[in-house]
């Protein structure tokens, strides 16, 4: 690109060649106009000081703003209902979910893979081994899934029907408990059994 | 870009004042070492996904083709030096046709691998967006036949840029449309991470693993933007300036920085991998098995 440009500074003064003169620009790439240094105001490498301070700058406040957002009020206060909901969704739906359908509702391996990379890509996962990876996202894969069903179809009871069409052999009559807190998330969750690891114990650990 | 010739080959010095800003020169030692490791790194990724069929999938294709326009990268830099080294031994005729013709090759190769970064950057943020907030339809969304598509649309794409670039490269809208494209493909990639945080955030508190998992978080996202700023915010912004405002003392100071700023985009094709292949535990997993396998045998 710096060619280019000289190119078209040069094209006035290049002396004509034989071939091309386009290509003369070359013995002038350092000779384009003597750059006058005289009477500068500022330092001369404010340019560069102020874009590595101004880079800098924008990072660091991308940084914060990210922690902050972390700190701030939750604005799902207001769906605290909702999100029980969930919670209690997210049990029967982790039950059945994966392995009845798994060609039909999700590929195991491809989905598992590619939405445990998530928390991969947010938690070193550097010691553990592929069946873990897989099952730390459970509760987290569970709750999207559910709210991506319910954004799917946009009606929540037909969707809900369908899920509950399978067998669910183990389902914890969570939905009787009014105050439902994350403890209840834990004991609701130990009925997914997916490769001899129950999942919450394994995220509530590595999301550590 | 241009250090076929020599540069201080033909510099009048009688036009130049004592307090002007010196071209910063670095080893070409250096630019040859990172330009290696990064090709290496970027082949073992390449690799470890042909090898192994577990990972022929939508999202490791995305990443490969992020190590394909790192690879081209480098080995532009490597190629470059090879030219710059047989110029210097008086292999080649300065300024002659071949020469001329090898080095707008080359350019375009440049010019093709930071468009391909900046377009496989953008498709991994998309891919991983999608498999966030469209789980469920994730494997209709992205099938493989339309990854496959998509890449070689993204490539096509990419290539008839680099040559047109390159063509055309004396031409203002030329370069307006090459350094607008960053800005924009930064916009759009924080837009899709930022909205996948918050996601995640909102999971973590009704985990409560508030403060470590968002920090975690935090961090990721910190680093995965930062690095891609970083590395390639000087030199679009070298491009920039050396259009408008060459004569400039202030942007003659800050273009003397060149190499520096080819050296960040060299090293972008070195952290790349870390980022986002190597964070991957399949593919750790599948370099692992090549190693120890090849040991073994």
């Amino acid at each position: 690109v710096e060619m280019s440009v000289q190119r078209l500074i040069s094209n006035r003064t290049s002396q004509q060649s034989a071939s091309n003169s386009d290509y003369t620009w070359e013995y002038e790439y350092y000779e384009i106009g003597p750059v006058s240094f005289e009477g500068l105001k500022a330092h001369k490498y404010s340019i560069v000081i102020g874009f590595w301070v101004g880079l800098a700058v924008f990072v660091i406040f991308m940084f914060f703003v990210l922690t902050l957002l972390t700190k701030t009020g939750a604005p799902h206060q207001d769906h605290a209902e909702s999100s029980e909901k969930r919670f209690r969704m997210n049990s029967f739906v982790s039950d059945f979910g994966r392995p009845v359908e798994p060609d039909k509702v999700f590929s195991r391996q491809g989905n598992e893979e590619s939405r445990s990379l998530f928390h991969c890509y947010i938690n070193e996962v550097d010691h553990l081994d592929r069946p873990k990876a897989c099952h730390q996202t459970t509760a987290f894969d569970s709750d999207v899934q559910f709210q991506e069903a319910l954004r799917g179809s946009g009606r929540p009871e037909e969707e809900l029907n369908r899920l509950m069409k399978f067998d669910i052999p183990n389902f914890v009559n969570s939905d009787q408990n009014s105050s439902f807190g994350e403890d209840d998330l834990l004991i609701s969750d130990p009925p997914i059994v997916l490769e001899n690891k129950p999942v919450c114990q394994t995220s509530h650990k590595d999301m550590d | 870009m241009k250090h076929i010739i020599n540069p201080y080959e033909n510099i009048n010095n009688s036009a130049r004042n004592n307090s002007d800003c010196p071209p910063v020169v670095l080893p070409e030692e250096i630019f040859f070492t990172i330009s290696i490791v990064g090709v290496l790194e970027n082949l073992i990724v390449l690799l470890a996904v042909i090898k192994n069929k577990n990972l022929q999938s939508p999202m490791y294709f995305f990443i490969c083709s992020l190590a394909i326009s790192d690879m081209l990268g480098s080995l532009y830099k490597i190629l470059e030096n090879i030219l710059i080294m047989f110029r210097n031994m008086g292999y080649l005729k300065p300024r002659g046709n071949f020469e001329t013709t090898a080095d707008d090759i080359i350019d375009s190769m440049f010019i093709l691998s930071l468009l391909g970064s900046i377009f496989s950057l953008s498709v991994i943020a998309v891919d991983r967006y999608i498999t966030i907030f469209h789980a469920l339809k994730y494997h209709s969304i992205v099938t493989m036949r339309r990854t496959v598509v998509i890449l070689t649309i993204i490539w096509t794409f990419c290539t008839g840029s680099g040559i047109t670039m390159v063509v055309f490269s004396h031409h203002i809208p030329t370069v307006l449309t090459f350094t607008s494209l960053f800005p924009l493909m930064l916009v759009f990639i924080l837009c899709l991470y930022v909205h996948m945080f918050l996601l995640a955030r909102s999971h973590a508190r009704k985990i409560s693993t508030l403060p470590r998992a968002n920090m975690k978080g935090a961090i990721t996202l910190t680093i995965l933007l930062g690095v891609f700023i970083f590395c390639w915010a000087p030199f679009v912004l070298h491009v920039l300036l050396m259009t408008f405002c060459p004569n400039n003392p202030y942007c003659a100071c800050y273009m003397s920085l060149f190499q520096v700023n080819g050296m960040l985009i060299m090293c972008n094709a070195v952290i790349d991998p870390f980022i986002y292949a190597f964070r991957s535990p399949e593919l750790r997993d599948a370099f692992k098995k090549m190693i120890f396998c090849n040991r073994y045998q």
